[in-house]
This record gives C-alpha cells, sequence and structure tokens, in this order.
C-alpha cells in the first residue's frame, strides 16, 4: 500500500534536483569563459524504490519508483590530455625562450646591414689599402684610425652587448625561481583544501580546475610529472620532489643550475640557462677568438726582398741584427697577428722606430671582445701607424714611399688565420679568413635560430591542438547549455504539472467528504 | 576530430588562423619595405652566408677600382712625362746630327751649344717631376729629390717599385726609375752626362768629340724607347683589370640581387594572395562566431 502523499514527494526531489541541474548549467554558463574551467554536470539517479511493507511479500506488483536525486557533481575532464598537454607546454616554454634568445643575438650581431660588424671590417682592410696608395700623406693614416675605432668600438659594443644578455636571463632566472616557488606553495595549500573536502565526499571541482590551472603554468616553466594520490598532486620536477602532498619545497635559482641537464630537462628554466650558459655564452666566445685572433692570430706572410727589419726583431725563432736585417731574398715567416706584424715595420720619424703593438687591451689582459682597442698611442697620433718597411742610408732614414707594411695588412682580408681563443680552449674554427669566421657564426646564428622557431612553431600547434582536444572535452558549450537548460526547465515543468495534479486529486478526495 | 565542438574551440582556432595570417603578411611586407627577402640570419642561413661574401667581395672590387684609377692616372702622368723627354731627345738627337756636320759654322755650333744647355736644364727639371707632392722618378723615396742641376749626371735614383694591389694577387708597379728613364751613374750613356758632353763639345766647336756621343745617345734612344713601350704596356695591364674588375662587379651585383632582393612582383602577388586569404578567414570568423542557440530562446 503506497502513501497517500508518495506522488507528492516523487514530485518535489524531481522538483529539486532539476533545479539543481539548471544551477549548474547556470555554473556552467557563466564559466563558459574562465581559464581552465571544466564544465560540471549534475548525476541524476532513481531514489531507492520502495516495496510495501509487510510481513510477508506484497501482491500488488513491488518496486515502486519514488523520484529522482543527485549523487554527485563532477567535472569533465580527460587527466590523460592534461598529461599531453603539460609535456608539451614544457618544450614549448624550452624553445620559445631560446628561439626569442635567439632572435636578440641576430639583432645584436645585426646582419646583413651596412653598418654592421663585416662592413666595418671591411672599411679597416680598405684604410690599409687606401694607405698603401698614400704611405706619406697623414690623412690616410687619419681614415685608417677612425676606421679602425670604428671597429674595435663596433665589436666592444657587441661584447657589451651580449654580457647585457647574460645578466638579463641571470635575472630572469631568479624571477622564474620566486615563481615556481609561488606556484608549488599554491598547488600544495589547494591539495590541503581538496583532500579536506573530498574526506566528506564532496567534489571540490572549482578547486581542481584552479589547481590544474596552476600545475599547467608550472608545466610551462620546467619539466615536471604529476601523480595523482589521495594526498592531491604529487608533483616532481625529474628526481626532485616539488610538492607531496600538503607540502612543497622552495627552490633557489643556484639549486635550479645546480639540476640543469639532470633533473631540469625542459621548460622555460631550461631553455634559460641553455640559453645563457649555451648560446650567449658562446657567440661571446666566438666574439673574443675574433678579437683575439685579429690582434694574435698566427699567418704566415712573405716579406720581400729589400725590405729592411728593425734592429733586434725575432722572428721564427731568429733574431735579426747588423746585415741580415736587409733581406736579399723573399722572407716568409709565421707572424703572431696583426700586431706582430705592425712591428715589423716603421711609421715615418726618423730614426727609424718599430711600429708599436697595433692593437691592445683596455684592461691589460688576454686581448678579448670587451677590451679590444687600437693603440692609445696610434690614437693619440696616426703617425705612429707604420707603413714603411724599409730604411736607407747613413744615418738611417725611413723610406716613406715604402708601403710593403700597408700591402701586407690590405692584404690580411684574403689571408688564412689560425684562430685562437683567448682563454686557451680550442676554436670553433682553426683557421681561415676573418671573414670566413665571421661568416660561419652569422651562419650558425642562422641555422640556429631558424631551427629555434621551427621548434617552437610546431611546438605552438601540437599545444593548441592538444588544448583544443581539451576543450572539446571539458570546454563549455553555450549550444549545449541551452538546450540542457530547455531539457531541465521542461523536466521542472513537468515536476510541477504532477505536483499540482495530485493537488488537484487531492483536492476532489477532500471535496468528496464535505 | 571529436564531436564535441565549443566556443571557445572555434574563437581559438580562429584566432590563431588569422595571426598565422597576419605574421605571413608581416614577412612579406617585411621583404617589400626593404626589397630584401634576407632581413636576418634565419630568414635564409645558407643565403646569409653567400649573400655576406658577395657584400665583402663587393666592398673589395670598389676598393680595387679606386686602386685601379689611382694606378691609372699615375701610369698616364710618367707616360705624359715620358713623351716630354721623348720630344727632348729627338731634339737633341736632331741638334746633334746638324751640329757634327763639317758644314756648320762655328756660331751654329755655339747656338746648337746654348739650344743644349737649355734642354740639360729641361731634363733635370722633368727628372724631378712630381705628382701631389711625390717625385715620380725616384723609387719608393718620393720625397727626396732625385737629380740636382750641375750633378744630375752622377746621381742614381732609387729603383724600388712603387706597387698598387689591383686585383687578388696582383700588385702593379705604377712607377719607373730614373735610371731607366736617363740612365745610371755608372752608364756610359747616361743622358745627363751626354747632353753635358755634347754641350760642352759644341760651345768648343769640337764636331769630333760630339760626333763619338753619337753612338751612346743612338743606344739610350733605343733603351728609352724600350722604357716607353713597357709603361705603354703596362697602362694596357691596368686597363684590362679595370674591364675584369667592371665585368666581375657586374656579376657579383647579379649574384648578390639573387641571393638577397625579394623578387618584388612575386612578393606583391604573394602579399595579395595572403590579403585575400585574411579577408576571408575574416569573413568566415564572422560566420563562424555565430549567434548561438541562445539568441533563438526567446
Amino acid at each position: 500500500m503506497r502513501s497517500t502523499f508518495h506522488s507528492i514527494e516523487t514530485a518535489k526531489r524531481a522538483l529539486f534536483t532539476q533545479q539543481a541541474a539548471i544551477q549548474t548549467t547556470g555554473q556552467n554558463i557563466a564559466n563558459a569563459n574562465t581559464v581552465g574551467y571544466s564544465r560540471q554536470t549534475v548525476n541524476m539517479q532513481a531514489t531507492r524504490p520502495i516495496e510495501a511493507i509487510g510481513m510477508t511479500h506484497s501482491t500488488i506488483p513491488g518496486q515502486l519508483g519514488t523520484g529522482v536525486e543527485f549523487t554527485s557533481i563532477t567535472r569533465i575532464r580527460d587527466s590523460f590530455l592534461d598529461n599531453q598537454y603539460r609535456n608539451q607546454s614544457q618544450d614549448q616554454g624550452k624553445w620559445s625562450v631560446q628561439a626569442d634568445t635567439l632572435d636578440k643575438l641576430e639583432a645584436i650581431f645585426n646582419e646583413p646591414n651596412d653598418t654592421g660588424i663585416r662592413t666595418l671590417f671591411d672599411n679597416y682592410w680598405k684604410g690599409w689599402s687606401d694607405l698603401a696608395k698614400d704611405p706619406e700623406n697623414v690623412t690616410a693614416r687619419k681614415v685608417l684610425r677612425e676606421n679602425a675605432i670604428a671597429l674595435t668600438d663596433s665589436i666592444n659594443l657587441a661584447s657589451k652587448q651580449l654580457s647585457d644578455m647574460n645578466r638579463d636571463l641571470t635575472d630572469n632566472i631568479g624571477v622564474k625561481a620566486s615563481q615556481i616557488n609561488t606556484l608549488v606553495g599554491n598547488i600544495a595549500n589547494l591539495n590541503y583544501e581538496i583532500s579536506k573536502i573530498a574526506a566528506y565526499g564532496d567534489n571540490p571541482n572549482d578547486l581542481m580546475d584552479q589547481r590544474d590551472v596552476l600545475t599547467d603554468q608550472l608545466s610551462k616553466i620546467v619539466n615536471i610529472t604529476v601523480t595523482n594520490t589521495a594526498q592531491g598532486y604529487n608533483i616532481n620536477m625529474g628526481g626532485t620532489a616539488l610538492v607531496t602532498g600538503d607540502q612543497a619545497i622552495t627552490v633557489d635559482a643556484a639549486g635550479l643550475e645546480g639540476a640543469f641537464g639532470t633533473d631540469l630537462t625542459s621548460g622555460e628554466l631550461y631553455g634559460m640557462l641553455q640559453s645563457r650558459d649555451y648560446y650567449v655564452k658562446d657567440y661571446q666566445k666566438q666574439l673574443d677568438t675574433l678579437a683575439n685572433s685579429l690582434a694574435n692570430g698566427k699567418f704566415t706572410v712573405t716579406v720581400p726582398a729589400g725590405s729592411v727589419l728593425p734592429d733586434g726583431i725575432t722572428l721564427d725563432g731568429k733574431t735579426y741584427t747588423g746585415s741580415d736585417r736587409t733581406l736579399k731574398d723573399p722572407l716568409t715567416v709565421t707572424v703572431n697577428g696583426v700586431n706582430e706584424l705592425h712591428r715589423m715595420g716603421y711609421p715615418l720619424s726618423n730614426p727609424p722606430t718599430a711600429g708599436v703593438d697595433f692593437f691592445v687591451s683596455s684592461d691589460g689582459g688576454p686581448i678579448t671582445a670587451a677590451n679590444l682597442k687600437l693603440n692609445p698611442v696610434i690614437a693619440a697620433s696616426p703617425d705612429a701607424i707604420a707603413t714603411s718597411m724599409r730604411t736607407d742610408g747613413t744615418p738611417e732614414q725611413v723610406v716613406p714611399g715604402n708601403n710593403t707594411l700597408a700591402l701586407l695588412m690590405a692584404n690580411l682580408k684574403d689571408t688564412k688565420i689560425s684562430f685562437s681563443n683567448p682563454d686557451g680552449t680550442t676554436p670553433l674554427i682553426a683557421s681561415g679568413t676573418i671573414d670566413d669566421f665571421y661568416r660561419s657564426l652569422i651562419g650558425q646564428l642562422g641555422v640556429q635560430s631558424q631551427d629555434a622557431q621551427r621548434q617552437v612553431d610546431n611546438q605552438d600547434s601540437l599545444l593548441a591542438q592538444i588544448d583544443e582536444r581539451r576543450q572539446s572535452v571539458s570546454g563549455v558549450s553555450l549550444d549545449e547549455e541551452m538546450s540542457d537548460l530547455i531539457k531541465y526547465q521542461h523536466a521542472y515543468n513537468a515536476a510541477a504539472r504532477v505536483m499540482t495534479t495530485f493537488d488537484d486529486m487531492l483536492d476532489k478526495i477532500i471535496a468528496m467528504v464535505r | 576530430m571529436t564531436a564535441r565542438v565549443t566556443q571557445s574551440m572555434m574563437h581559438g582556432q580562429m584566432i590563431r588562423n588569422l595571426n598565422r595570417n597576419y605574421q605571413q603578411m608581416s614577412v612579406l611586407q617585411d621583404q617589400l619595405s626593404t626589397g630584401r627577402k634576407i632581413n636576418k640570419p634565419s630568414d635564409d642561413p645558407v643565403g646569409i652566408t653567400y649573400a655576406l661574401r658577395y657584400r665583402s667581395e663587393l666592398s673589395m672590387n670598389d676598393q680595387y677600382q679606386r686602386n685601379i684609377t689611382e694606378a691609372t692616372s699615375a701610369v698616364d702622368h710618367v707616360d705624359t712625362v715620358l713623351d716630354q723627354i721623348n720630344d727632348l731627345y729627338s731634339r737633341v738627337k736632331e741638334l746633334t746630327v746638324r751640329g757634327v756636320s763639317d758644314s756648320s759654322p762655328a756660331e751654329a755650333r755655339n747656338a746648337i751649344g746654348q739650344e743644349l744647355d737649355g734642354i740639360y736644364k729641361q731634363l733635370v727639371t722633368l727628372g724631378n717631376d712630381q705628382v701631389s707632392g711625390k717625385y715620380i722618378f725616384n723609387g719608393q723615396k718620393t720625397t727626396t729629390a732625385p737629380y740636382e742641376m750641375a750633378t744630375a749626371g752622377t746621381k742614381d735614383t732609387d729603383t724600388a717599385d712603387v706597387v698598387l694591389p689591383l686585383a687578388p694577387g696582383v700588385d702593379i708597379a705604377t712607377n719607373i726609375s730614373g735610371n731607366e728613364v736617363f740612365g745610371s751613374s755608372t752608364d756610359s750613356d747616361n743622358m745627363f752626362k751626354l747632353v753635358k758632353q755634347i754641350r760642352d763639345a759644341m760651345n768648343a766647336n769640337d764636331p769630333v768629340t760630339a760626333g763619338q756621343a753619337m753612338n751612346q745617345l743612338d743606344s739610350r734612344l733605343n733603351k728609352f724607347l724600350g722604357v716607353r713601350s713597357e709603361i705603354g704596356a703596362r697602362a694596357n695591364r691596368i686597363e684590362l683589370l679595370d674591364n675584369r674588375n667592371q665585368a666581375l662587379t657586374d656579376t657579383l651585383n647579379g649574384l648578390s640581387g639573387k641571393t638577397e632582393d625579394a623578387d618584388i612582383a612575386q612578393t606583391i602577388m604573394d602579399l595579395k594572395t595572403k590579403e585575400n586569404v585574411y579577408q576571408a578567414a575574416l569573413s568566415t570568423g564572422a560566420r563562424i562566431i555565430q549567434p548561438s542557440l541562445v539568441d533563438f530562446l526567446k
């Protein structure tokens, strides 16, 4: 026997449940554009049916329905896609930082351009060639001096820009470290809250969404693996645990640098360390090699017969003095860079004095791109530029019209020199012209930058694709929500109708007894 | 594709596509505004190494061209001076022939002697000829005068070459030494000595001594012809290098253009196509970001 008011109770349950569904639809629509929001769904279930209570089994056909209830409100999300997204996101972060760095490096070298280092090298060689045409003249010397200063200035500037970039990257690494600390701290807090709520059997959907958003953000910065446990997300970076339940560790820049290449293998942070310690450092070193080899790189040169070497000069282990100084045959010797070559000739002043080092370092150390500069003696007086390799007469006088040294200098443009790193390590190219070296540097930069850009494009589209699939599962579709709304609204209306019908029926019964 | 398509998916996709189109248009616009298809190394890493090489070579060719101009003017100047010297040599020969003939009276020989004295002075002046302050017949010692009026016949000039690089590995001397033009101090056919000798003989009315100098004079004239043809040959060689250098510059310009320059017609066409695609993407977007079901429910 069923209760008189049974159906009213059934209708009431339906009203409540449909209302909850409409409420959730409202929540979904409200969050249609919320980042990381997963659509929620109300899981409905028919309530436990009743059987007439009695000592024996009733003869009335049994299992009378009692209405509906909702058992849970869950978010719709595919954790497999989350993992995929985080795996691609870390690589996207890594490559986008590297591509960005390489793009800046391209801007520093600024080729092809009419004011780049290559053009200034050309002008420097042309300065010597012009001086060879007119070695007696001071104008050509002044032009050469200005060209040499412009060259060293631009190499110094490029080196400074690289140092600045190095420093910027170091600063950014510190910023990223504190970002990681904030993120892992928040994730640990959310872990705590979520596990507390979950203990009551509730679904903290919105907190879980927030936690996923933070985890996504973290995955862009470093490589992470996420394990979902009863205590919440356990997040590891390689072998280092960042979050364990409600506990988060604090990272610092030094610790992260130590993990580079071992636990830290991807993400923006990896990209920054890689950019700083590989790309920027490498180009700094190559520029140092260029500057050092210009001043000191070994090359062979043939000094024509009739030249007179400065008294007491030692070339290839042989010291020239007295009558040895006047070369009867052309002399082919190995020379240590522009500097030694310049010491083999004479400026125009009398009595003849050997030339000074052409380039010096501004801080006294080995010559690098940062400290390369024109010898202050030459900068102060262009007359100190040596052009002649011949002296004559008694007392000895410089032959001013001799342009041998200027010609040898101008020819260095096409001379293969041995490259030497200021720190004594092996250079990238052992031997070649200065132009060859610079061209290969630019070529390498181009290849690296192009490759990084391609990787970023790839990662971008992969990430977009995965995100799209995630959106397809978890995203809010307004059409769907609207049709749900209609569905639930009609269900609600119908349940209300059932209620009215019973009201009418009861009215009839009560009116009967009047 | 999965069954569910949400508004944010379409929105995201739309934005991405528009961005991509925009990026491509920006690349093309960059090419159009600079006229170059290589604007940074990553645009074409292989091309850029060639582009840089061509630029260096063009710049060097420019320098060689300037050296060639300089060499041409130096050699031309030497040739002009040699031409004047040639006139003087012919005149010396003519006067000597006239003076040694038996029929010449003593006064005529005196007059010849006087003219020869003038020629001697002229020769020394030409021997000390300067271009922009540099003595042209004194080898590399361009700042000292090679000859003095009284002792020109006993002086030796510097014989070293003043060379200029006119092409990679091609160094050409632009000067000729006074020793080659006038003879060295030890040569018996030193022109200064001969002119002085003939002048003195004419003044002394001594055609026999003057006649003895005739052979030496011929020998000097022959050598001088050799020098002139050498300068002529050198001028030809420089002209050849000039032509070659200009041809090379044209070739390099062509190569550089092919490597670096954007094909303007092609780029404009590409840009137009991309613009159309962009327009299409925009209007498709307007259609896709449709009013949703919300708008139809009242």
